[in-house]
């Protein structure tokens, strides 16, 4: 009983993490950009929805809020910073250190204006509700979690393959050159995938965030998590990344069963440093694609 | 004065520590934020070494040889590899290395640390105070200093410069450049391995939390900021970012605002960077 | 964001005051103190610092020390022990401040070779590691360590809950030294653990580990945690079946939830005169007046007391004489609590409280 629940707790916050890595794979899969600030928007999130539900907003649109604000942040930080640097050739290492800056920026921004203090969601009435199905218990953030983080997954895949838009991303991501040349004007392309990807972030950021609690400084390691899905599920397929981010959670889990927690999150790395060796080119990509 | 020494020290022991980040990620062209983990294990090889009464010379070869290995063993997985795979790969180690720290507590102390590290004496005179330790750390810089100048200018070094430009050339003029790249990875090691020893000497206290991943994100950032692949960026950024602190220590902000716009002002400086002088104070192009 | 608005208020007043103090500064008595102001440990390092600030302000608006006014400079460790080595040297060179207030024990521990080679009186007023206890002679700590308060809890619980245990502890020196002290002493009154789970400073999800925890059906379950209680009292609430919890100090915040009634654990006893909990809020804005902030307050205004009694008796105020008239004086009595130095570390009355919301009920009181 105790594994069943381990493993359902850690699907759930698998696909939390399953968002936040389909999400930073759209961003780097198309733009090239090693987007580590995603962490940083993904705090800002909860936090943007934590202060809206405190002036006394539904929660449902301060949800909306934490997205919009998520997505227009994302939109300004690709124009006026990630732009400037493409546009120069800068090499990806410059772009990666000004994505470091971004994110501490954003961290250090939430701490100033919401205090480093662990915030919980105090204005959401059914954050502690709990549902029982069957022999599992589970909160109603956590279903919401779920519920939404899969919606996501379906819906960008959709939006992917299936709308125009979505089909020239794809276009552009394949080849920038070619297609600056047949004007899918790539920058502009850029941008509304950054806003995309920043605001459907937020969602499993307030969901966790009023499930569990918040804190400025500990996104980093969820998008570590995330990125290992990313690389580990191969670069460019969506659902690869969520499988394997779920997989990744639930494993972190289930090693607690074995062994002391303590070691979970080196257990993960060193099967992650295994992985590389053996499979670099990830489960569900067969071919290697570099960083441009 | 000893503010102003232990400034001058902390800043030539991440001068060497940059140097040795600058060896893999100017160079070779390796991105790298595991550098903390390397100091980190040069630190308690150190430590451990020197509590059990080794003498100064021998923990101090221990520490660079034990980092010397450990950075070509980590290194292999990466060096298969291109682009940023490496990142990732590189920051899976900086974690594995720090729960390691805290873990393995029968050698490292944990969390708790390891406190009262000895320092040396040369010649009777003991090193504890900072007027006198300075000397032994500009001393090391300054080998380590040279030993980069040499290295970049043999032939040696031009092959490495001639990996990053383009490999396939390299592999093409028939030199093996997997063996190049890990004989790099073992003097960057070794690198690690001095700053890490130097640092426990000067704190005579070392804790998992000062080879943490954002000490590593830290001096990548000094590399960052002073220039790539030079020489004197490498002792001009951790100069200048060290004395940040130091400097917003004189101007007086609403208490509880210090901290946040401190870590916000080094975010706003390496973005700045970035946008405006990606080559670094003293570098060349990234 | 009221309390934001109140904060910056707040610090734009005790800037102008300390503008305002510095035109004083020939007679000026200048202490420093280096807390964690940034990073995850900030939550803390800023409630302890209000604590200084209302000693700070209290004893300059009664007009000073006979006299002279006190100035305190911040110094951010930012959590990290270089950090915080930096931050004594700078205040020592700079400022020459004879006494450091300083906060976690890494720091504190690395900060006490520099306090015995400088001769710089340094007070902890929070940090519990037992290595503390002899790091330097001239680091004293003004609470038991957390050896002292396990030893009292462990005593109660062995006679009263049971002899099989589980632990919860947070991965950080606190939470370790818990642990250790807890299973040496649990074990030796006959005691048996059947889990011990670690939990990552600064984590929120504590599911899985509250599940591992609950399976292996202990008697109780010594939790030592120093943040998140609150957020693992309620996940506490959706794991059926969990046991009761005893802890140490810590585990304060733990009170007021229906998921934690019946719990215990030990505290310090650690009071507050009620205007001046209300003089405190009304400064900073808050609800009450958190134990760290009563803390740093009376290490803060015991470090003035003896300041006091050297300046009566014109002794120069350096960490010598400081450290010197501590042990003359010895007995520090205060509305927060009775403290008594025979050595390094605090002799001061320990409770085990049970928690009954909405509050806690004093069940037996011993000492270190």
């Amino acid at each position: 009983m105790l594994l069943l629940q381990l493993l359902v707790d850690g699907a759930v916050s698998g696909c939390a993490v399953g968002v936040v890595a389909i999400t930073f794979a759209y961003v780097y899969a198309t733009t090239g950009v090693f987007h580590v600030a995603h962490a940083g928007l993904f705090t800002l999130g909860g936090y943007i929805a934590w202060w809206l539900s405190g002036q006394g907003l539904p929660f449902p649109l301060a949800l909306m809020g934490a997205v919009a604000v998520g997505a227009a942040v994302g939109a300004v930080m690709q124009k006026a910073i990630y732009e400037t640097l493409m546009k120069r050739r800068a090499s990806p290492l410059v772009q990666l250190i000004a994505s470091l800056g971004l994110l501490a920026i954003l961290q250090n921004l939430v701490a100033l204006l919401f205090t480093p203090n662990m915030l919980q969601f105090e204005a959401v009435s059914w954050r502690l509700s709990m549902l029982d199905i069957g022999p599992i218990h589970l909160s109603l953030p956590q279903i919401w979690t779920l519920a939404s983080s899969l919606a996501i997954l379906a819906g960008l895949v959709l939006f992917s393959t299936r709308t125009i838009l979505g089909k020239r991303i794809r276009a552009v991501s394949s080849n920038r050159a070619l297609a600056e040349i047949t004007r899918l004007r790539p920058f502009d392309v850029y941008v509304v995938v950054v806003a995309i990807a920043s605001g459907l972030v937020a969602v499993p950021s307030v969901f966790i965030g009023v499930d569990q609690a918040m804190q400025p400084y500990t996104s980093v390691l969820v998008l570590l998590t995330a990125v290992i899905a990313v690389i580990a599920g191969g670069i460019g397929s969506l659902p690869g990344a969520f499988i394997i981010s779920v997989v990744l959670a639930v494993l972190q889990n289930l090693v607690l069963a074995l062994m002391p927690g303590r070691w979970s999150i080196a257990f993960t790395f060193m099967l992650f440093i295994v992985f590389i060796l053996i499979k670099p080119t990830g489960l569900f990509q067969t071919r290697l694609k570099r960083a441009s | 004065m000893n503010f102003f020494l232990s400034y001058v020290i902390l800043a030539e022991i991440f001068a060497i520590m940059a140097l040795s980040t600058n060896f893999l990620v100017g160079v070779i062209g390796i991105f790298s934020v595991s550098q903390a983990a390397l100091m980190g294990v040069g630190a308690y090889a150190y430590a451990v070494a020197a509590m059990a009464g080794l003498p100064f010379p021998v923990a101090l070869l221990l520490a660079l040889v034990l980092c010397a290995i450990l950075n070509v063993l980590t290194s292999l997985p990466s060096l298969r590899l291109a682009g940023d795979y490496f990142v990732v790969t590189s920051f899976g180690i900086q974690l594995v290395a720090t729960a390691v720290f805290i873990n393995w507590s029968d050698v490292t102390g944990g969390v708790s640390g390891i406190a009262g590290i000895p320092a040396p004496s040369f010649f009777g005179v003991s090193t504890e105070e900072p007027r006198n330790f300075i000397v032994v750390t500009t001393l090391a810089l300054i080998a380590a200093a040279t030993g980069y100048a040499l290295l970049m200018r043999s032939s040696y070094g031009r092959v490495l410069h001639a990996i990053r430009l383009d490999e396939l050339a390299v592999v093409a003029a028939g030199r093996n450049v997997l063996r190049l790249k890990l004989g790099i990875s073992a003097v960057s090691g070794a690198y690690a391995g001095l700053g890490g020893a130097l640092y426990a000497i000067f704190l005579s206290f070392i804790d998992p939390s000062s080879f943490e991943i954002h000490v590593s994100v830290l001096i990548l950032t000094m590399l960052v900021v002073g220039g790539a692949r030079t020489l004197s960026g490498s002792i001009i950024g951790p100069f200048i970012l060290l004395s940040i602190p130091q400097f917003m220590a004189l101007v007086s902000l609403p208490p509880t605002m210090v901290g946040p716009a401190r870590s916000l002002a080094y975010g706003v400086l390496l973005v700045a960077f970035m946008l405006l002088r990606p080559q670094g104070i003293a570098g060349r192009r990234l | 964001m009221p309390t934001c608005f109140t904060r910056l208020a707040a610090g734009a007043v005790s800037l102008l005051a300390i503008g305002l103090s510095g035109t004083a500064s020939a007679q000026e008595i200048v202490i420093g103190a280096v807390l964690p102001l940034t990073g995850p440990a900030a939550p803390t390092g800023i409630e302890e610092q209000t604590g200084v600030q209302f000693a700070v302000d209290g004893i300059n608006a009664a007009g000073g020390i006979r006299g002279r006014k006190v100035k305190v400079i911040y110094e951010d460790s930012q959590g990290k022990p270089d950090q915080g080595v930096l931050a004594f040297n700078r205040l020592v060179d700079l400022h020459s401040t004879p006494a450091i207030v300083t906060a976690f024990s890494s720091i504190s521990l690395a900060m006490a070779p520099l306090a015995t080679r400088k001769k710089v009186f340094v007070v902890n007023p929070a940090a519990q590691t037992n290595k503390l206890a002899t790091a330097s002679p001239y680091l004293v700590n003004t609470i038991p360590l957390v050896a002292d308060e396990v030893a009292v809890m462990t005593k109660y619980a062995v006679a009263k809950l049971g002899k099989k245990a589980a632990i919860i502890y947070e991965n950080a020196a606190a939470g370790i030294d818990a642990r250790d002290d807890f299973k040496k002493a649990f074990v030796a009154a006959g005691g048996e653990i059947l889990a011990d789970e670690a939990v990552e400073f600064g984590q929120t999800n504590f599911r899985p580990t509250l599940l591992k925890v609950a399976a292996a059906k202990p008697d109780f379950v010594f939790i030592g945690i120093t943040v998140g209680a609150p957020t693992m009292a309620d996940q506490v609430a959706q794991v059926p079946g969990f046991p009761i919890a005893i802890g140490t100090t810590f585990n304060r915040p733990f009170s007021g939830f229906a998921s934690t009634a019946g719990w215990f654990h030990t505290g310090i006893k650690s009071g507050i005169a009620p205007e001046a909990e209300a003089e405190f809020n009304n400064q900073f804005g808050t609800k009450e007046m958190g134990f760290f902030a009563r803390e740093y307050a009376n290490a803060t205004q015991i470090i003035f007391k003896i300041i006091d009694s050297l300046i009566a008796k014109n002794i120069p105020v350096t960490g010598e004489n400081i450290r010197t008239a501590l042990f003359e004086i010895k007995n520090f009595d205060s509305p927060t609590a009775k403290i008594v130095f025979d050595s390094n570390t605090a002799r001061r009355e320990i409770e085990v409280l049970k928690l009954v919301p909405p509050g806690r009920e004093v069940v037996e009181t011993g000492t270190n």
